[in-house]
């Protein structure tokens, strides 16, 4: 009784949060139906309730550094069930973005990512970059004298040094944002040895287990899944053929019948389809289980252009269609948006929720055992 | 002196009902009472105890059907509904139906035609729980004393009852009856109804047999219940080990019921102490949001939580049943110490809130955002009184349908100055 919490709101915050997707934070009365309904919170630690208080509040700093608000896969169970109107799930996800744009590095691209109003300047950057490559590179025909090719428009070298220097700061930034969020976990309690609990992490991850676990209806599991897949399949080519050109292994274009090439469009159609049914799955729900802001839209529709633009590309290039440097310059600047600005948009869930889940996860472990025990 | 010429009409025979027209025609005015049910009493005749005293609503109930009987001024109509309103303040018709209740004025309650009856129907007076006689006084202390035949339940021709009845107090020919009322003003006192609970699908009431409701509660509670007052579960009949009590079981609910129904809190408090005096070993526990008891209910609070009862910060949001034992546990979180709690209860009561019975009102009276009936300023001549207007106890309700009835004396004098 003797300790003295002060308790310092930071209205900005508390703006930021009920501005964006939050909007009902406070109509909260905390009766706790939402740690109850909700499948994939734990009996030791419960949330949203504890986390919506502390977000009312304006703590900031340990509702950001909780990685509760990265167990939860936002299946809007607790949006549902709420008796107030205070939508959790929609709560979490304003704070998840927050949490982004918080630990993230540096701080302005997070606030400019994620402000609708900078965007045109975020889109100018890429379209200005390869807007320059297209107009002063070299000569159509110059290297693949008498055929259409990207190359000849987009110099292959070129787009690796830019590429490949747009993802060493991508991963710089990321190092930066999980070191600070790191040591916030570890200050808000989170004990867990992370890089030990990887392996394990990111299994349940590819099997999606919490994800089928969470009460979420059985659609946004195979979207999300097959986005991630598909994903890591088209992201895990790009590096593969990007390293091997740059080694003289391998020759662009890849022929139609190259086993790189058609594992690169059965990801690109895996990921389609999977983008397809969130997308889906967000136009059609407006405002029943899932609020959709522009941190999630941003995120999905950038996704999309990308493959879509890439399978355009694909195909305009067989067929020698003129319209085809157009829309690799499309392509390109939409791969530029998805990849640069990976550390600040919705993408980076991948990688907080990965060293939250991880950071958890002995807890996690020990719990979901003496359950199966009770059980059995 | 009060009025001109024309009587006060008081829909509703519940606790408000009777007390507006006890009010009025004590004051003076002529009153006709009209009640849907075949005796007065409504909520509060199915209640076991009141609270914070802990007495039997008998006494008080008794005062009051004496206070009508004794005072010529009120008609009472059962079986009675209101079929259509018109006019202004001071000149209302009231078109009123009456259903035949197959027994007049000379039943004498022998209870003879209950005996030789050879048809069952659902008590409602026990809320479905237990089952009459085709014929049947509608409870041990009902107003009017007279038995009411459901012939719905009658076998076909059959005429035991008719022949039984020493006192040729049976008529099984007697047809629905229209009649028409001049007032000079209208009390609405229609009461309220409990909350479909069914609706909260995650606490299971209608598919867990030992989920009740507080209204079941009270009758399982009542000597004149169906169990006797002994509060045997409903799945064997046994005495509870343990009763977990959920507060807002609706209320306060966008879902259900937004607004707080006032009086669950005061309820599940003297529940949970009837049960501590009847089952001194019992678990009792409540789960709630905020403990709301306002005034002096607040002494009752702390009597009641000193007694032996758990109070748990957290609503109550998944009830499980283990098909074994029929028992149910019960997960919230406990807010006061953010872990989530699971408890076993044998029984599990819902504090199901307050729904105003405002369907049936007739066109004139006011209505605010929940359904509830308002007097809004400057509307004259029909009145609101009780639960129909707002969540309140039985002590309320009386001073609210005390206020309806001057109310109604002023308007009744007003039109008679004017005339």
């Amino acid at each position: 009784m003797a300790e003295t919490l002060l308790v310092q709101p930071d209205t900005k915050f508390l703006r930021e949060v009920i501005g964006s997707g939050g909007a009902d934070l406070k109509k909260c009365y905390q009766c706790a139906t939402c740690s109850v309904v909700c499948t994939l919170s734990t009996d030791e630690a419960p949330f949203p309730r504890r986390q919506m208080l502390a977000a009312q509040w304006g703590l900031k700093d340990r509702v950001l550094s909780d990685p509760a608000i990265w167990l939860c896969h936002n299946c809007g169970d607790c949006t549902t069930h709420c008796p107030r109107g205070a939508r959790p799930g929609d709560v979490f996800g304003a704070l998840r973005r927050e949490a982004i744009k918080y630990f993230t590095w540096p701080r302005f691209l997070g606030r400019w990512v994620n402000n609708p109003q900078m965007l045109p300047l975020l889109v100018l950057v890429p379209l200005l970059l390869f807007g320059a490559l297209w107009a002063w590179g070299p000569e159509a025909d110059s290297v693949y004298p008498g055929r259409m090719e990207f190359a000849n428009q987009f110099p292959i070298p070129v787009l690796e040094a830019l590429f490949f220097s747009l993802s060493g700061f991508v991963l710089l930034s990321f190092a930066i944002g999980m070191t600070r969020f790191v040591r916030a976990l570890r200050a808000g309690g989170a004990t867990a040895p992370i890089l030990a609990n990887l392996p394990g992490t990111l299994a349940e991850i590819a099997t999606h287990r919490r994800f089928a676990d969470c009460g979420a209806e059985r659609t946004r599991y195979w979207g999300h899944l097959l986005t991630l897949w598909g994903f890591v399949g088209l992201a895990a080519v790009g590096t593969i053929v990007g390293l091997g050109h740059m080694a003289g292994l391998v020759h662009t274009p890849l022929a139609a019948t190259s086993p790189l090439k058609i594992f690169a469009n059965l990801a690109a159609a895996g990921s389609l389809i999977g983008v397809a049914i969130l997308v889906a799955d967000r136009a059609g729900d407006p405002l029943k289980r899932t609020r959709s802001t522009y941190f999630d839209w941003f995120f999905l529709i950038v996704l999309a252009g990308v493959i879509v633009t890439g399978f355009a590309s694909q195909f305009l290039r067989q067929g020698q269609v003129p319209g085809m440097y157009l829309v690799y310059y499309v392509h390109l600047v939409l791969i530029f948006l998805l990849l640069g600005y990976a550390p600040y948009s919705k993408l980076a869930h991948f990688c907080y929720r990965t060293v939250a889940m991880a950071a958890v996860r002995e807890r996690r472990e020990a719990i979901m055992l003496e359950n199966r025990s009770k059980g059995s | 002196m009060v009025e001109n010429g024309k009587p006060i009409l008081v829909i509703g025979g519940g606790m408000a009902g009777m007390t507006a027209a006890i009010e009025a025609a004590e004051a003076g005015a002529h009153v006709v009472l009209v009640e849907k049910e075949a005796s007065l009493g409504g909520r509060v005749a199915r209640t076991n105890l009141y609270f914070p005293k802990l007495c039997p609503p008998g006494c008080g109930l008794e005062i009051n059907f004496r206070r009508i009987k004794n005072n010529p001024r009120i008609e009472v109509l059962t079986l009675a509904s209101v079929e259509s309103l018109s006019g202004a303040p001071g000149d209302y018709e009231v078109r009123v139906k009456l259903a035949p209740r197959y027994v007049t004025s000379a039943c004498t309650a022998c209870g003879e035609c209950a005996r030789v009856c050879p048809a069952e129907r659902s008590d409602e007076f026990n809320l479905g729980l237990s089952r009459t006689k085709a014929a049947y006084l509608p409870h041990a202390m009902a107003y009017p004393a007279y038995y009411v035949i459901d012939r719905a339940a009658c076998p076909d021709g059959c005429t035991a009852c008719q022949e039984a009845c020493r006192y040729n107090a049976i008529e099984l020919d007697q047809r629905e009856e229209q009649r028409t009322y001049r007032a000079s003003a209208v009390i609405a006192a229609t009461g309220w109804s409990p909350y479909d609970a069914t609706r909260i699908e995650n606490l299971g009431y209608g598919r867990l047999k030992n989920v009740v409701t507080n209204v079941i509660l009270e009758r399982l509670a009542a000597p004149s219940g169906p169990t006797g007052g002994r509060i045997l579960r409903p799945s064997d009949g046994k005495p509870p080990e343990s009763v977990v009590f959920i507060q807002c079981a609706g209320s306060r609910d966008e879902n259900h019921l937004p607004y707080c129904s006032a009086v669950c809190c005061a309820a599940s408090l003297k529940q949970a102490t009837y049960v501590r005096s009847l089952y001194p070993e019992a678990r009792i526990t409540i789960f709630y949001i905020d403990i709301r008891t306002p005034g002096r209910l607040e002494d009752f609070y702390r009597q009641a939580a000193a007694g032996g009862i758990e109070l748990i910060k957290g609503k109550a949001a998944k009830i499980e049943e283990d098909a074994a034992t029929g028992d149910l546990v019960v997960t919230a979180e406990d807010v006061m110490n953010g872990r989530r709690t699971a408890v076993r209860a044998s029984l599990v009561v819902l504090a199901t809130g307050i729904v105003p019975n405002t369907e049936g009102l007739p066109a004139g009276f006011a209505r605010d955002e929940f359904r509830f009936a308002v007097n809004p300023p400057g509307l004259k001549g029909l009145y609101a009184a009780g639960c129909v207007r707002r969540p309140e106890e039985v002590s309320a309700t009386v001073q609210d349908a005390t206020a309806a009835a001057l109310k109604a004396l002023q308007c009744a004098g007003r039109s008679a100055r004017h005339a």
